[in-house]
């Protein structure tokens, strides 16, 4: 029996189960007595969430607490141990500051964005199906951040998939939707088996699955094997969290309901990735090789999502290229080792993540499902509260200094990147950053700025497939902006998040006597490093030099009057000449597509059409056949007549004589 | 010194010349009887070889595979003759090459 190492202060914590198992129990209350409940299941679900949240905020104090002795390698936090599934492996609970903090979104965004979804799925035949399965995700998400094994963290991380899959899926009638969901799953199907394989490799080295104890060996792993584990744990986070090359899944995934981008693909589940990197720091600190390759394709994802949300229309894609791109810096940041910056970017995009979704979801919902930016255009007159839940995001993603929380969490990440000795990394980063002001203003212009588009026939705008953007065809009706108030449900989450949007950076300020650097002073690695070469309001200077230059590029491009006033043709003609292979978003899908699914299909066919009929099959049948012959063959011995086998015995019996006879005289 | 008055080249040439009538008669007779009788012959062209041999060689063995001989040769015979009234009864008449029931 190995020795369990401790995490946390083991102890008894009703609000730690409280907060766990209320999302299970709406889930199955909303999922057995939907009908019954009627209008009802909202509040229902949105109850038990934000139940939740006020436990988790009621355990902020345990799960912060220091532990007393040094035998265990987690020194701060609550750990309560439910029950043990084989002897030695026991199943419980660890609430630490990383997974308070993520507790923290998951509840506290998620009820309010259940709040939202009363209003947004207003009418819907399956509203109380949809409040189970967002209740069913929460405690999925919950399972995964508070799991302090290995094996539950991936039963969370499987059903947080299942959930998402189901989501997507939700208007299950629309085809699109269908596939989408499909392919999230399956992709992050790929990123599960990926941690399994993690899991197996690290039970082989500690025998073990607790976080304890695998954290506790990190320095004796062999280097290639530990490479090797955090290889594999990050096959899973880029699955989940949208990365180079399993990133395609993402875009596709805004078929769902918007509350359910918000929730879903933006604040929570899809920040998994950067959760299990950040928990597994000890692992990644042990391994230079592994924080590298973390490091690069983080960059890299942030750079193509910035690129990519170039050259979309459809509001929420833009968005989702906009997550993929955040979740890069985030990954970025806990790749290099930036611990304490990644995650607070994770913290900052959830709040202004979700506004912008949640803003993106009332214009849509005002415009009946319209989705395509083209078909907007000067919705600042008519929908003031969303232009301002809009402005104050993009203001926040793009990094405005002091106006936004993504200014705070965002210099952490890149002056960390540079810091850990990475400098190339730290230019993609600025670089990205300049980027993302550009497509977000773009967007926040073309929507809001200029005159309503949405009677101007499509292909005029340069729309190919109006049946793809969106509904166009059924707003296409309407002739006159009927931008119907969206209910108080709608506008009030969206109202309360505007404020930590816009404030809750200020937690990161003040370096290392940050109450943010407080917070996390027990939770992660602090090697010593030698000063960055380029001091941090240097860093801050450079990025918002660019990310002006972006907003520039985008004011000149869309907002000016003279783009304004031939926005229709100025569209059509961006929409025409925008390169194919930004369209197709680098042809990712294509190469997925020829060296997997073809190359499966074609192994399938191989199988199929040649290898189990003839050769398995075959073998099996000429087998047959020979034995049919042989017995063909032998029968025609067999002829009954009693003379005959006499006859044949005599002359067997002949030629043994004759063959003793020929062996004597040879003997002799 | 042979104890024996008549050398024994004659009794394995007895004992062939014995052996092959019983064979021709097995293979050429189609009446079952007949067939047994042969083989009859055959079983006392062996014993003659037995009790030659046992009596040259001044070694009990061939006795007792004499007796061996002759016990087996009565079983076959009460199972062949068996057989043959069975299948008399069933077709009045019996002639080998009438029956095949075991043709493959």
């Amino acid at each position: 029996m190995p020795v369990h190492h401790v995490m946390g202060n083991e102890g008894n914590y009703p609000y730690l189960l409280a907060l766990w198992l209320l999302p299970l129990a709406g889930a199955i209350v909303n999922w057995a007595f939907g009908p019954q409940l009627k209008s009802a299941a909202g509040a229902l679900g949105s109850a038990a969430i934000g139940v939740a949240f006020v436990a988790t905020v009621l355990m902020w104090g345990a799960a912060t607490q220091s532990v007393p002795s040094t035998g265990g390698v987690n020194l701060v936090g609550a750990h309560q141990t439910l029950f043990s599934w084989l002897p030695g492996f026991d199943f419980g609970l660890l609430m630490d500051p990383l997974s308070l903090l993520w507790a923290l979104i998951i509840t506290g965004v998620g009820f309010l964005i259940h709040v939202y979804s009363i209003g947004y799925m207003d009418g819907d035949n399956a509203f109380a199906r949809f409040f189970a399965y967002m209740n069913f995700f929460v405690f999925a998400m919950l399972t995964l951040v508070l799991s302090d094994n290995f094996v539950g963290l991936l039963i969370g991380w499987g059903l947080v998939g299942l959930a998402s899959y189901f989501l997507i899926g939700f208007w299950f009638f629309k085809p699109s939707a269908v596939a989408a969901a499909r392919k999230a799953f399956v992709l992050n199907v790929v990123g599960d088996v990926g941690i399994m394989f993690a899991i197996f490799m690290i039970f082989a080295s500690v025998h073990s699955t607790g976080f304890g104890d695998a954290f506790a060996f990190a320095g004796s792993y062999n280097t290639g094997w530990l490479f090797a584990i955090c290889l594999t744990l990050f096959i899973g986070a880029a699955a989940k969290s949208a990365q180079i090359p399993l990133q395609t899944w993402l875009p596709d995934a805004m078929e769902g309901p918007t509350p359910v981008s918000a929730l879903i693909h933006a604040a929570t589940m899809v920040t998994a990735g950067v959760y299990l990197i950040a928990r597994c720091a000890p692992l990644w600190s042990q391994n230079q090789d592994a924080q590298m390759l973390v490091g690069v394709i983080g960059a890299l994802t942030a750079l193509l999502g910035a690129i990519l949300g170039c050259a979309q229309w459809d509001i929420k894609r833009i968005l989702a290229y906009s997550t993929m791109s955040q979740i890069g810096y985030m990954i970025m940041g806990v790749g290099v080792g930036a611990y304490e910056g990644g995650v607070a970017h994770f913290f900052t995009h959830a709040f202004f993540k979700a506004q912008l979704f949640l803003g993106s979801g009332i214009i849509i919902h005002a415009l009946n499902n319209e989705q395509d930016v083209r078909r907007m255009g000067g919705l600042i007159k008519t929908m003031p509260f969303a232009f301002v839940a809009m402005l104050t995001g993009v203001i926040a993603i793009s990094g405005i200094p002091y106006l936004g929380s993504g200014f705070f969490s965002k210099d952490l990440v890149i002056q960390g990147a540079l810091q850990h000795g990475h400098p190339w990394l730290y230019a993609i980063a600025l670089i990205t950053a300049g980027i993302t002001a550009y497509y977000m203003c773009r967007m926040l212009f073309v929507t809001f700025l200029g005159q309503y588009r949405g009677n101007v026939d499509p292909s005029d705008l340069g729309i190919r497939h109006p049946e793809l953007a969106g509904t166009s065809a059924h707003a296409a009706e309407h002739d006159e902006v009927h931008a119907h108030a969206p209910a108080w449900l709608m506008n009030v989450p969206v109202g309360i998040l505007i404020v930590p949007t816009v404030l809750i950076g200020w937690l990161m300020f003040g370096g290392e006597n940050s109450p943010w650097a407080h917070f996390f002073a027990q939770q992660f690695p602090h090697p010593a490093l030698p000063a960055a070469p380029i001091s941090e309001t240097l860093t801050a200077v450079i990025a918002f030099a660019l990310v002006i230059v972006g907003i520039a590029i985008a004011w000149a491009r869309y907002g000016v009057a003279p783009a304004q006033q031939n926005a229709v043709e100025r569209l059509r003609q961006e929409s025409v000449r925008m390169p194919a292979v930004l369209t197709n978003a680098f042809y990712f899908d294509y190469a997925i597509d020829w060296l997997f699914v073809r190359t499966s299909q074609l192994l399938g066919t191989l199988f199929g059409r040649f290898l189990d009929p003839q050769v398995i099959d075959g073998a099996v049948r000429e087998t047959a056949f020979s034995a049919q012959w042989l017995g063909t063959l032998v029968r025609s011995f067999q002829t009954g007549l009693l003379r005959t086998y006499a006859f044949l015995l005599v002359i067997g019996a002949t030629c043994f004589m004759v063959y003793y006879a020929v062996a004597m005289g040879a003997a002799k | 010194m042979s104890p024996m008055a008549v050398p024994i080249a004659d009794y394995v040439g007895l004992s062939a010349v014995i052996f092959f009538i019983g064979v021709a008669g097995v293979i050429v007779r189609r009446n079952p009887l007949i067939m047994l009788m042969s083989i009859e012959l055959m079983f006392n062209a062996a014993n003659l070889l037995f009790i030659a041999f046992s009596r040259a060689w001044l070694h009990n063995a061939g006795h007792i595979f004499a007796f061996l001989v002759i016990t087996v040769a009565a079983a076959e015979a009460a199972i062949g003759l068996a057989i043959v009234v069975t299948v008399f009864r069933t077709s009045r008449h019996v002639d080998v090459d009438d029956i095949a029931l075991m043709k493959g």
